[in-house]
């Protein structure tokens, strides 16, 4: 109800008085771009002088305009660049098209290509500028400011941006403090379908940053956007052609990985151009491979088992990227595009570890040889169509993650050998065990070969009808659409244990040369590593001496195995009404959900073995309104405030609310899915006050609040009796379940400088400092883990999985002509990762900050040599249970870089 | 366009190359689906005591998937033509030939609870070379397992002596005649057949159940994990028997109260019994005393399994059998309690 009068009061405020649709429309089609290169000025205004009837250029630099007929001027402005002033004049029921080229108002802008950079921040900070909610972009060319060769890691720049890491590589988006699940990803415009069985969050290490044209962050939401992003909605954009002549520009480059001591190397290459003598066919192609070896070296232990492993990493990754934009204008009023992206990750995996049982005396040799690919396909095809009152847009869009997990082999041996290993400094253990590296004394144990296959399908289909109104000097616009997304989910695996009671020889007959000479800094001699090809040869010349585990494959695959069905349905009004100098966004979002999954029980009777597997199907809905409000007010030509209310809302991962159940008994973990797991909601607070300096630059600072009900968060009951109700069939065993919480309140500040330090005195005048921070905190409150049956009520409050408290940036460059030097630093705070049975059993990543540099030498205007650095200072990645003392994970990467060069043959006119 | 096909020619190659290393220094192994059909034993090993005339082991299949999912931990999917399963004596002790102690040879397969094939004259193709050992059994179709069944001589072992030297004899399957089929053989499987010595503690050793104390020490050692015995009245008792065999040790209570029960169709009277059976961990045998020490469980309400543990000491005095044993179930512990048995 509450919701509803917010919606009722902003559609009497926006429409409210004399508010009427021109009697009779012009309108006004065109493109801003450079004077010099003509390169596209994403986020001019286009202002009809005299009102407040104005429009953002597109990332294209386009846009439309719907005016009253006669003669008039329009202002465009960009940042950077002078305003410039256009006399147009247009008949009722026209259009006029328009070629404005904005000239520099800065000498550093004039040098085109060599000062691209310059330009790609400049539009981002325009688009940044006249969003009409709090947003911030990042151009392709800013990317290439940093090195950062996937989504994930280009997105870390962003203020209030945190990732999480695999193997040092980012992978997953958390913003504003809030874990990956409460952030959308799309794909112009659309979401896209995770990969992942378990998840709707994407990995966008799958994603090649060399693919994108931008990546727009938006922290708050608007009607027109997907409801279900809580921390905020990242939206990949790919790129489009944009003038008649042929543009080609790509890279090459190869590098070296400092712990694994071998190369990596990636290119890129790219191709748009319009055709016609109206450039009204646009094609553009984009092609992309990055290929890494990389690894890490890594000790962890779980104190409460008191056991302790030493882990070798070495992996290949490669990022394949084809991307592709066909688009067609049939006239001024009416254009169709179709939009393509295919992104391909690859992830070759050998794990050897060691694990050191002291209390069983025993020590277990693991061997792991694991593929996966990750692949994203997305095609959107859609129309926009200007009439003479209103514009009427939709797409259909149909796209594919899949996680395709071919084998997943790992082999493991045995020894019945003493250890005992300590942690006298929390930064490396001391290990007590003579002869853990002699494969001689291990046995064959058990051999565990999977594969996986989870698709997840999206088909959406969306409209949007935008009617341009007039009241008295004030312009607005009423739009409303609505949207119907289809997904369908599914997840199928492989998992065969073999077993051998005698026959198989000793691990030293598998063994082959190390990968590398030294582990942990040469504090552990590893021995020789298992071939895990060597053995595989052996099992099958020797089926007879294995044994199939068929319980375990049984239960395996009916747990894991799921499909699930989702429709969304979604409808949306909203108006956008300029009051002078305010503008005001706002209306109303509804959207339903409908699940259903067929998955399967795996019944395990009371002496633990297998009694049947039960095929079950449920469901769930529900639906959220959502009213949304923006306000933007532009206290001068470059300072704005702005603020928000808004709803959102989180969906559950269907890993975590389908009902099936693993237990794992060799590993004491069982995860169980909760049916009745709520989506979280939220109430979102935002004001922001923004300042842009002319010469490009920024200077922000905004404060964010959140209320989030229901939050879902990953519990462990450790040593738990399973099931938790009833007779329990096993006395004790690391339960991980999702529940919701009570409720959970979010705060932050936000804070962004980024300008050329050019009021320095000379010598420093050419320095630029890109930097931000943001701090947040936040207070969930769940049931208290000292609950028990004579306070099941207790309540206990803590800060949200995820929720870093400190989290920034610092870049500062030197660019001088052709020279561009910059030194660039991450910081990530410590947060809570898994919570535990008890305080001290929480899971911590501990803060990390990783150095990274770069250089660039321009030739020309179309070639440049790069050379990359990255985690100059070799931080780890480290993890504790309940205090820092406690570190039970380090893993380490050294460092890695590159040396290629960049060709942009766009200036070649 | 040329140039435009040039380009899309070189994305198109980037990608290609590009896609998947996956393969590179792969072994892809045998699936669930294409593992062959696996011979073996059906147990490590089997004993009796010294007189038995004869003895045998089982050849089975593996147990495979269960495609129609009716029994989803797995079953023994049976062949689907027959083979010939190669198998020879690897080993033997406590005589000098293989001829010496095994005189003949014969194989059957169950078809029903009742029937063998055996009984329906179906030949399984047995043979058995007793100079070399070697043998061999067809191992036919839609049959889950075969039982191979050697004759001894019955009184070549059966001496009135403690024997502290192990006699035994060893098999192993040493080839499979497939023909065509997805079988193979369990090379590291063997079978040995111990022979268990009368004058130890194996066979069966009877307690004075109308001896009040050996009765009550009885129900006090055992009734600790059966309810039965604990509240058993010596007047309804038949026969106290304690039975040590190969592996295992069955404390057996003859009721005198009877009942009856259907056997392959014919009808017989018997004796009803209580019945608990373990495993031997620990058995000091070729000796008349040493250590004992037994596992076993008991079903919960829930249906849920506790285990209990038995653990002692035995001494054998002519055809008196001296058992000390402590018992521990479900946090309680019996106080050292001996039994005295006798042949």
């Amino acid at each position: 109800m509450k919701k509803l009068c917010l919606f009722v009061l902003w559609l009497n405020m926006a429409l409210a008085g004399s508010a009427q649709t021109p009697s009779g429309n012009a309108l006004l089609k065109g493109t801003v771009s450079d004077g010099s290169n003509r390169s596209k000025l994403a986020g001019a205004t286009i202002k009809v002088a005299g009102t407040n009837n104005g429009t953002v250029a597109d990332l294209n630099g386009q846009f439309a305009l719907y005016t009253s007929p006669g003669n008039f001027s329009i202002n465009v402005s960009f940042l950077g660049y002078r305003d410039t002033v256009i006399t147009v004049s247009v008949k009722s029921g026209e259009v006029a098209v328009l070629t404005i080229p904005l000239s520099s108002s800065s000498s550093q802008l004039s040098g085109v290509v060599i000062t691209g950079y310059l330009q790609g921040q400049a539009s981002a900070l325009n688009q940044q500028k006249n969003a009409d909610n709090i947003k911030n972009v990042i151009s392709s060319d800013q990317i290439g400011r940093f090195p950062d060769p996937n989504a994930a890691e280009a997105l870390q720049r962003v203020p209030g941006v945190n990732i999480e890491r695999d193997q040092g590589e980012g992978r997953y988006v958390l913003i504003r403090g809030l874990a990956p699940q409460f952030t959308n990803i799309s794909v112009n415009g659309e979401q896209i379908p995770s990969p992942e069985a378990d998840v709707r969050f994407v990995a966008l290490d799958a994603i090649p940053s060399d693919q994108l044209a931008s990546i727009e962050v938006s922290k708050t939401l608007l009607p027109d956007m997907d409801g279900d992003a809580i921390g905020g909605s990242v939206n990949l954009v790919t790129r489009t052609a944009q003038s008649r002549q042929s543009h080609i520009s790509g890279s090459l480059a190869g590098g070296y990985n400092n712990l694994i001591k071998k190369p990596n190397m990636q290119g890129q290459l790219q191709f748009d151009k319009r055709f016609g003598a109206g450039e009204k066919l646009g094609i553009m192609l984009n092609g992309n491979y990055y290929h890494n070896h990389l690894g890490s070296d890594n000790w962890e232990q779980a104190p409460s088992d008191n056991e302790m492993e030493l882990r070798d990493y070495e992996l290949v990754r490669t990022r394949t990227g084809l991307s592709g934009t066909i688009d067609y204008k049939f006239n001024n009023r009416n254009e169709i595009y179709f939009r393509s992206l295919y992104s391909r990750f690859t992830d070759r995996e050998w794990r050897r570890r060691y694990v050191f049982i002291p209390e069983d005396e025993e020590i277990e040799k693991l061997t792991k040889d694991r593929f996966e690919s990750q692949t994203i396909t997305s095609f959107n095809l859609g129309g926009k169509h200007n009439f003479n009152k209103f514009f009427f847009n939709y797409e259909g869009q149909y796209s594919e993650g899949e996680q395709d997990t071919p084998y997943d082999h790992e082999i493991g041996f045995i020894a019945g050998l003493p250890s005992s290993f300590g942690f006298p400094d929390a930064k490396y253990p001391v290990l007590d065990a003579p002869g853990f590296n002699d494969n001689s004394n291990y046995a064959f144990n058990a051999a565990g070969y999977g594969k996986t296959l989870a698709k997840d399908r999206n088909l959406t289909a969306k409209f949007e009808i935008g009617i341009p109104y007039k009241s008295g000097i004030s312009n607005g616009l009423i739009k409303f659409g609505a949207k119907a997304r289809f997904k369908k989910k599914s997840y199928r695996l492989t998992s065969d244990a073999f077993e051998s009671s005698d026959g198989v020889p000793a691990l030293d007959s598998f063994d082959e040369d190390p990968i590398k000479d030294k582990f942990l800094g040469d504090r552990f001699n590893m021995g020789r590593p298992l071939n895990v090809t060597s053995f595989n040869r052996f099992f099958n010349a020797n089926p007879g001496l294995f044994e199939l585990d068929v319980e375990s494959k049984s239960i395996d695959e009916a747990l894991e195995a799921y499909d699930a069905n989702e429709d969304v349905y979604a409808a949306f009004a909203m108006a956008r009404h300029q009051f002078k100098k305010l503008l005001l966004t706002g209306g109303l979002r509804y959207e339903k959900t409908n699940v259903k999954y067929d998955s399967k029980d795996v019944l395990i009777d009371a002496a633990g073995d297998l009694e049947s597997i039960l095929p079950v199907t449920g469901s769930s809905d529900y639906d959220f309104l959502l009213p949304q409000i923006q306000a933007r007010y532009e206290l001068s030509k470059y300072n704005n405030l702005r603020a928000s209310v808004t709803y959102s809302y989180a969906r559950p991962n269907f890993g975590e609310i389908i009902p099936a159940q693993e237990i794992n008994r060799e590993d004491n973990v069982a995860n169980i899915g909760n049916a009745g797991l709520k989506p979280t909601a939220a109430f979102n607070l935002d004001l922001m006050a923004e300042h842009y300096f002319g010469n490009i630059g920024i200077a922000s600072v905004g404060v964010f609040y959140k209320k989030l009900n229901d939050f879902i968060y990953r519990k462990i009951l450790f040593n738990a009796p399973y099931p938790s109700t009833g007779t329990p069939i096993i006395e004790s065993i690391d339960v991980i379940q999702a529940q919701n919480g009570n409720d959970a309140r979010l705060t932050g500040v936000e804070l962004a400088f980024q300008r050329k330090l050019d009021f320095l005195p000379s010598v420093f005048n050419k320095l630029s400092l890109y930097t931000n921070y943001t701090y947040t905190h936040s207070n969930a409150k769940l049931q208290s883990r000292g609950a028990d049956q004579s306070k099941p009520d207790a309540i206990e409050e803590l800060r949200l999985p995820g929720q870093a408290n400190h989290v920034g940036n610092i870049a500062l460059a030197y660019e001088s002509g052709k020279l561009v030097v910059r030194l660039a630093a991450n910081f990530n705070g410590e947060y809570l990762s898994e919570i535990g049975g008890e305080a001290s059993e929480d899971l911590y990543v501990k803060s990390r900050m990783q150095l990274d540099m770069n250089a660039s030498y321009a030739i020309d205007q179309r070639i440049r040599f790069f050379v990359e650095g990255l985690n100059l200072t070799r931080q780890p990645f480290e993890t504790y249970l309940g205090n820092k003392n406690n570190i039970n994970q380090r893993e380490f990467y050294s460092w890695w870089a590159r040396l290629g060069v960049k060709f942009d043959l766009r200036s070649a006119r | 366009m040329k140039f435009t096909q040039i380009i899309i020619l070189s994305i198109l190659l980037s990608a290609g190359w590009g896609c998947d290393k996956k393969n590179e220094d792969l072994i892809e192994p045998l699936t669930a689906e294409s593992f062959p059909q696996v011979i073996t034993f059906d147990d490590e090993g089997d004993g009796d005591l010294e007189d038995a005339d004869e003895f045998s082991f089982k050849l089975t299949l593996n147990d495979r998937v269960d495609t129609s999912g009716e029994e989803p931990d797995g079953k023994i999917v049976p062949l689907t033509s027959d083979v010939t399963v190669l198998f020879e004596v690897t080993d033997w002790e406590g005589f000098s030939s293989i001829k010496e102690y095994i005189k003949d040879t014969r194989a059957f397969y169950e078809i029903d609870d009742c029937t063998t094939s055996e009984d329906q004259g179906i030949n399984l193709n047995i043979v058995f070379d007793i100079n070399t050992g070697k043998g061999s059994v067809r191992f036919p179709k839609n049959v889950t397992e075969v039982e191979v069944v050697f004759e001894t001589d019955e009184d070549l072992l059966n001496d009135n002596l403690l024997n502290t030297e192990e006699r035994a004899v060893s098999f192993a399957i040493t080839g499979v005649q497939a023909a065509g089929n997805n079988v193979v053989y369990n090379k590291s499987a063997g079978f040995t057949y111990e022979v268990l010595d009368d004058e130890g503690i194996s066979g069966d050793w009877e307690l004075d159940h109308e001896n009040t104390a050996a009765f009550t020490a009885f129900k006090n050692l055992f009734g600790l994990v059966n309810e039965d015995i604990s509240t058993l009245d010596a007047g309804d008792v038949d026969k106290i028997e304690i039975s040590i065999e190969y592996g295992e040790i069955k404390v057996i209570v003859e009721l005198k109260e009877t009942e009856t029960i259907t056997e392959c169709g014919s009808m017989e009277e018997v004796n009803k019994v209580i019945e608990l059976e373990a495993e031997l961990e620990d058995l000091s045998e070729l000796s008349d005393k040493g250590d004992i020490e037994f596992t076993g469980e008991v079903e919960q309400p829930s249906g849920s399994l506790k285990e209990f543990v038995y653990t002692g000491s035995f001494q054998v005095v002519s055809d008196n059998l001296e058992l000390v044993l402590t018992g521990e179930y479900d946090d309680d512990e019996t106080e050292e309690i001996t039994l005295q048995l006798t042949k």
